[in-house]
């Protein structure tokens, strides 16, 4: 990997965006650690890992070795201390703001200065996260999809006080990796999320003012060129995490009344149709 | 059928339609004579957005044998306000012209003055003979999918005009990250700048919500005559 703008990455935390940009980064050929608490976290984690690789073998897609290759480079990592040569971390960890500020303060303080502190978050400012460092020039947002290996996309997010620079060099290492970055500046839903929204939310509207129903509207989306139609895909996503992210960018927008979400949505959750996993959600699902 | 269609409108979505008809063997005459006789059907495509569209309907609707439908765009005004021009309110047809070659599926609404016409859901029969699924939907300006275009597009706007990045990077997010066919402004462009913000306009006008404010950056786009692809610029620009 000579040339490439960062060659020793690390990642914290183990959860499914967690150990999908692990496996993006290994299976690019870097070594990476991976910093989790709990070690039963990271172990079930890894399970998940070899399972998915032994189906890519399975289908072809793969070599044995290869696969053996991809999880050897990912190494479980205890203490923030254990990351002291790492030239960019990435914390994909619980979406909450004290948290997140709280480990990046002490990531701080085992890294060395030139170190990138990116963060995967999908709905807290980067601007604030890194207020929490005495270098905020180094801190940015990488937000990966869900799931990583798959979702070609990457928001590469620059806060209020971020090195200029620091994003030409994450995209260009996103671009060799084989993802497909775009450049965001640092605000709410960044850029996928908010432009979205109207995707989600005026749907509820157009349902709820009688003008079609549910099944309708799908049909019309999918005759337009979507491949699935807003409620579907709501089903699919889940109800109530497409309304917490509506939420969470209308809040942040100081209740912008294009962001403005619908209560039949917040019903939805209220009565636990939530979507596929739960059997019904704006369809019925056979379990 | 009668292989003779009537159609007022102008610009790209007026040629767009006409092709679609002359296409299918159907002949489009000129209105400026007002020699209506024998049309299975008058298509208005106007925007809605100024004055003389109503005048000129009323005109058309003197010369019109009474049978004859009017297909209406509610891409900007409703169908039941169109309709409340006309001396027979109940054969006034919205629908959304956007893409009509493209997709089979057609969109339509009914005004409230046909609610009660038996003999209202006979006027549908003319697109279905032209191959069209319709669906009927309620009577809002922008029915269902040209609605949500827009406010996609809007939203994808303020992005732009926010500099939350930049037009390549936000259609490329759409459609790697969300799989949309097309990126919003490269979508727009297909659709016309004018078009979205007949829509957004029509909501915002009909509704009262803000909800439906048309991004500046739009407005000021159809001033600059940057009204998409059949102009040549629009949010990109394009080989004449």
């Amino acid at each position: 990997m000579s040339g490439s703008a960062f060659t020793r990455p690390a990642v914290i935390g183990a959860g499914t965006m967690g150990i999908g940009i692990a496996e993006v980064l290994a299976a690019a050929g870097h070594d990476v650690q991976v910093l989790e608490l709990s070690r039963e976290v990271f172990d079930r984690a890894m399970d998940g890992l070899r399972k998915r690789l032994s189906r890519q073998v399975e289908k072809g897609r793969l070599t044995a070795e290869q696969a053996d290759a991809v999880s050897g480079r990912i190494r479980y990592a205890e203490s923030v201390e254990e990351l002291a040569d790492r030239d960019i971390v990435i914390e994909a960890i619980v979406e909450r703001l004290d948290v997140k500020k709280d480990l990046f303060a002490r990531l701080e303080q085992s890294v060395s200065e030139s170190t990138v502190l990116a963060s995967n978050t999908s709905s807290l400012p980067i601007t604030a996260i890194a207020a929490a460092v005495r270098h905020p020039g180094r801190v940015m947002g990488l937000h990966f999809f869900n799931p990583a290996p798959l979702m070609p996309l990457v928001e590469v997010i620059s806060a209020a006080e971020t090195d200029p620079e620091l994003a030409e060099r994450a995209y260009a290492w996103l671009k060799e990796i084989g993802k497909e970055p775009v450049k965001v500046s640092d605000s709410p839903g960044f850029l996928v999320n908010r432009v979205a929204r109207p995707f989600h939310l005026e749907p509820y509207r157009i349902v709820g003012e009688g003008i079609a129903s549910k099944e309708q509207v799908d049909r019309i989306m999918r005759a337009a060129g979507f491949k699935m139609g807003p409620f579907q895909l709501q089903d699919l996503i889940g109800i109530d995490i497409n309304y917490a992210a509506s939420v969470s960018v209308y809040e942040a927008y100081f209740h912008e009344p294009r962001l403005r979400p619908h209560f039949a949505q917040r019903m939805m959750v209220e009565r636990g149709a939530l979507g596929r996993k739960t059997g019904k959600g704006h369809y019925r699902y056979e379990s | 059928m009668s292989r003779k269609v009537a159609v007022i409108g102008q610009g790209e979505l007026y040629e767009k339609v006409t092709r679609f008809l002359t296409d299918r063997g159907i002949e489009v005459p000129d209105t400026v004579a007002l020699d209506l006789s024998g049309v299975a059907a008058l298509i208005d495509l106007e925007a809605g957005t100024d004055e003389r569209h109503r005048d000129w309907l009323t005109v058309l609707e003197e010369n019109l044998p009474e049978h004859v439908p009017v297909f209406t765009s509610v891409l900007h005004r409703t169908a039941t306000e169109i309709a409340s021009w006309l001396k027979r309110p109940e054969r006034v047809v919205g629908f959304s012209p956007l893409f009509l070659s493209e997709m089979t599926l057609l969109e339509v609404s009914r005004p409230l003055q046909a609610e009660e016409s038996a003999s209202w859901e006979r006027h549908l029969e003319f697109w279905n003979e032209l191959g069209k699924e319709v669906e009927m939907v309620g009577d809002e300006p922008g029915l269902v999918f040209p609605r949500t275009l827009a406010l996609l597009v809007n939203e994808a706007s303020f992005a732009l005009m926010e500099n939350v990045a930049s037009r390549e990077d936000i259609d490329l997010a759409m459609r790697k990250g969300t799989n949309w066919p097309h990126g919003p402004l490269a979508w727009a462009d297909l659709a016309g700048i004018d078009r979205i913000v007949d829509i957004l306009s029509g909501l915002h006008r009909e509704t009262g919500d803000d909800r439906y404010r048309p991004a500046p950056l739009l407005r000021k786009m159809v001033y600059a005559g940057w009204t998409g692809k059949a102009a040549g610029r629009g949010f990109y620009r394009y080989e004449a």
